[in-house]
């Protein structure tokens, strides 16, 4: 079959009646996690996994893969509206978005936000039709060698990347790697710090550790905060000016670049994107000094490269199996439960699987667009709802997500201790994201390690002999010490200096 | 799948209400499956197939509970300490189980003894794959560059101590060569390792790979069996390539803890029988790649027990080998 085929097959599942209803119905589920403060994309698709039990494997990713991208569009309402994130992607866009609002433009930052996320989406798919293909079939050049060297490359960038200090984000990463070495040694089946506990045998699930972390840790803190104060404006005007629309095309071009990008390269995040977006649009305006007063490009471009990476983060997904950010493993462990492995063999075998779910990301991201548009109020209204009610229902999700997993009591006490740990770590503005990738991603590299190991009968050169391998160790190794190095340059020059 | 959560909530809370008051004929409330690997794998398949036969012949409905981690060990845990009633009963993976049970490094909380064998299901052969533009066309082949080029080439299984690294073991000792032995975990990644050269044989099972090779992904390089698999008639087995003693398969089949009462084995034999024997469960295995091998009461019990000592001298030999 040739590309197109694949296109053709992909829009005929996706367009199946009840694949639609099952992406629209992950779109609203979506944009509600991404609208309601407490709840991010990688809770939200953790605790509905379990719903996704009875539907077919296509479905069920389908209407996850849905939540997951619906979410971005969700989180920009509350930015917008609230001026907090509604999830940690859409930070940036409170700059500007929230200003806006003040200024009773709500309407078009809403507008462009769509718009945008929209246009990002539909390029990145596009893209990953286009590069899927051949990535899977080079994806089969990777070895162990490769994939664990590419897998510490990932972690290095999500440890290099995430939150303000380095040695926080150290400590969360090696907290996570230590948390896989619980339970059975991958290779021997020797138990390892399981201490008789047999639950522990099967060593820290991390969905519940997901839920845990950014589901009811989210909630603790959300308790404290204020009742969030929604401005009332009417959102009548929702297209942008025609002077609006001139500034926000070039915005939404290069969001939509960097997004995809960066969606490739895993351990970047959903929030580096938007970041760098950000400060691109500054850096190339005309009027720099005016971001954060309420310009429309400061939202249309971190609010494209958001979508734009959400699907762009679909490519080492798909091809290789190893998932870039928390919610992406979540959406993997959704492969896993419905009897599919992420890799260069799933375009193989179930071509049926992946273009359905590249089609209907597609489809998905016209349904935003006509969700988000007309029905901004009804969102914004749902911002009222009081958190006594709220929270409790979240929190009781949350439980029933979790135990319905496996039909275990244990993972239920895991999501609430990391519950606990994700409200202390937050206090103390430490990185999550690097404990639960290395949670995930630390079994996978053990893996690579020793099946490397044994390709080469305990030759560890094998890791460096071998090219692709090589090269990603010092993109790791660069990384890494990069901000030693800066920090060591900056010494340096003060010493000169002084 | 259709409404398994739903089907288990509703079973704990009958089990809560405390229907079975009253006595009454076995089963007076739905019965657990424990399988113990993930949803979609072939164990998995296999058990929904027939548990959806058997649930009409049984009266109550049966809810597959998948418990999967370490090889099987987590589901088979839970499986020993369960209550001897009939309302929990599973799927037990030989050798795998024996395996568990005698590498003391795995510590299991169980023994041979610690199951009630009910009936068997599936037997499912063992398989050596190569490339198709391998230049091994058959064993012997292998042999021969193995003695060649000791330790060199490369061998996949899908976890250690499971039915494929043993099945190696029996060649290594039956040829007297010495493989390099790697690793994985399942069939997947085993057989994209071999695609992508970075292994130059597999060892797995006929289960689920038929696809592959009629799709020429794959060829097969011997069944290791008495007979030839009738999903492969065409493959010569590894005993009529002269290698008797390599002989390897995995089993599933159903078994309950230890105690249970004669009555419930005898009944849900029946039960299982009846639904092994219906057709559709045929067809649909059929189409799975599954062959069927039904084993009940004392054929069951001594075939569990005599792979238990045939395996055991392996366990020593790769344990001893680390």
């Amino acid at each position: 079959m040739d590309a197109l085929q694949y296109w053709i097959l992909g829009f005929s599942v996706a367009t199946l009646p009840l694949n639609l209803l099952y992406a629209f119905i992950g779109c609203v589920l979506g944009t509600l996690i991404g609208v309601l403060p407490g709840l991010g994309p990688a809770a939200g698709t953790a605790i509905l996994i379990p719903v996704t039990f009875g539907l077919d494997p296509i479905g069920g990713i389908i209407m996850l893969a849905a939540i997951y991208y619906g979410a971005m569009y969700g989180g920009t309402i509350t930015s917008v509206l609230v001026n907090v994130p509604g999830e940690a992607a859409s930070v940036i866009t409170c700059l500007d978005g929230y200003q806006m609002a003040k200024k009773g433009r709500a309407g078009p930052a809403l507008g462009i936000a769509a718009i945008g996320s929209f246009i990002g989406g539909t390029f990145a798919t596009i893209a990953l039709m286009v590069v899927s293909l051949p990535l899977a079939t080079f994806a089969l050049r990777f070895g162990p060698p490769e994939v664990f060297a590419l897998l510490v490359v990932g972690l290095s960038l999500v440890t290099g990347l995430s939150g303000r200090s380095m040695l926080a984000a150290l400590v969360m990463t090696f907290f996570g790697l230590m948390l896989c070495m619980i339970g059975m040694d991958p290779v021997r089946g020797a138990p390892r710090f399981t201490f008789g506990i047999p639950p522990l045998y099967d060593g820290i699930g991390f969905i519940p550790v997901v839920m845990g972390l950014f589901g009811v840790g989210e909630i603790l803190l959300s308790m404290e905060a204020p009742v969030l104060e929604v401005i009332k404006t009417k959102i009548t005007d929702l297209l942008p000016k025609r002077e609006e629309w001139r500034v926000s095309t070039g915005a939404i071009g290069r969001g939509t670049i960097i997004g995809f990008f960066l969606g490739l390269i895993p351990g970047i995040g959903a929030i580096i994107p938007t970041f760098l977006a950000y400060v691109v649009e500054k850096k190339v305006s005309k009027h720099p000094e005016k971001f954060g007063t309420g310009v429309i490009e400061g939202v249309a471009s971190p609010e494209t490269a958001n979508n734009s990476y959400a699907n762009g983060a679909m490519v080492p997904l798909l091809t290789l199996g190893i998932p870039g950010s928390p919610t992406l493993a979540v959406l993997m462990g959704a492969f896993i439960i419905h009897g599919l492995t992420p890799g260069p063999f799933l375009f193989k075998e179930r071509p049926d699987v992946v273009w359905g779910l590249i089609a209907s990301l597609y489809l998905g991201n016209v349904m935003l667009l006509i969700l988000n548009l007309p029905l901004v109020g009804f969102w914004a209204k749902l911002l009222e709802i009081r958190y006594e009610f709220l929270y409790p229902g979240i929190l009781l999700f949350c439980i029933l997500g979790a135990y319905s997993l496996n039909q275990s009591v244990f993972d239920v006490g895991v999501m609430i201790a990391f519950g606990v740990l994700g409200y202390i770590f937050r206090k103390l503005d430490w990185p999550l994201a690097p404990t639960v990738l290395a949670l995930i991603l630390g079994p996978m590299m053990e893996r690579a390690l020793r099946t490397s190991l044994e390709m080469s009968a305990g030759d560890l050169s094998i890791l460096v002999t071998r090219p692709i391998s090589a090269v990603l160790l010092i993109v790791a190794a660069v990384v890494l010490l990069s901000p030693a190095v800066r920090l060591l340059g900056k010494r340096a020059g003060k010493e000169d200096g002084g | 799948m259709k409404g398994r959560v739903i089907f288990s909530l509703v079973a704990v809370l009958i089990l809560a209400l405390g229907v079975s008051a009253y006595p009454q004929a076995y089963p007076t409330k739905p019965v657990m499956l424990m399988v113990a690997y993930p949803a979609g794998g072939s164990t998995d398949v296999g058990a929904r197939i027939v548990a959806s036969i058997a649930e009409k012949e049984l009266g109550q409905p049966i809810v597959v509970l998948n418990k999967a981690g370490a090889g099987g060990q987590v589901g088979f845990t839970e499986l020993a300490k369960q209550k001897p009633d009939g309302s929990y009963i599973g799927l037990i993976n030989l050798p795998a189980l024996n395996t568990i049970i005698l590498d003391p490094d795995r510590k299991a909380t169980f023994d041979i003894d610690t199951f009630t064998p009910i009936i068997n299901q599936v037997l499912d052969p063992g398989v050596i794959y190569v490339k198709p533009d391998s230049h091994y066309k058959n064993l012997k082949d292998l042999v021969v560059e193995a003695k060649k080029r000791p330790g060199e080439i490369k061998v996949g299984t899908t976890g250690i101590l499971g039915d494929d690294h043993l099945a190696i073991l029996m060649l290594e000792e039956a040829a007297g060569v010495k493989l390099r032995i790697v690793h994985f975990e399942g069939d997947t990644p085993q057989v994209t390792a071999l695609l992508g050269g970075q292994i130059d044989v597999s060892f797995l099972n006929v289960g689920g790979l038929t696809p592959r090779v009629k799709a020429g992904q794959l060829r097969v390089l011997a069944v290791m069996d008495k007979e030839r698999s009738k999903f492969y008639p065409d493959v010569p087995t590894s005993v009529e390539q002269g290698y008797p003693a390599v002989i390897s398969s995995s089993t599933r089949g159903i078994a309950g803890p230890k105690g249970l009462p004669e009555p419930i084995v005898k009944k849900l034999q029946a039960v299982f029988k009846k639904a092994i024997e219906n057709p559709e469960h045929m067809e649909k295995m059929d189409n799975a790649g599954l062959a069927i091998k039904m084993m009940m009461g004392d054929e069951y019990g001594k075939y569990f027990r005599e792979l238990h000592d045939r395996t055991k001298p392996l366990v020593d030999a790769a344990r001893k080998a680390r």
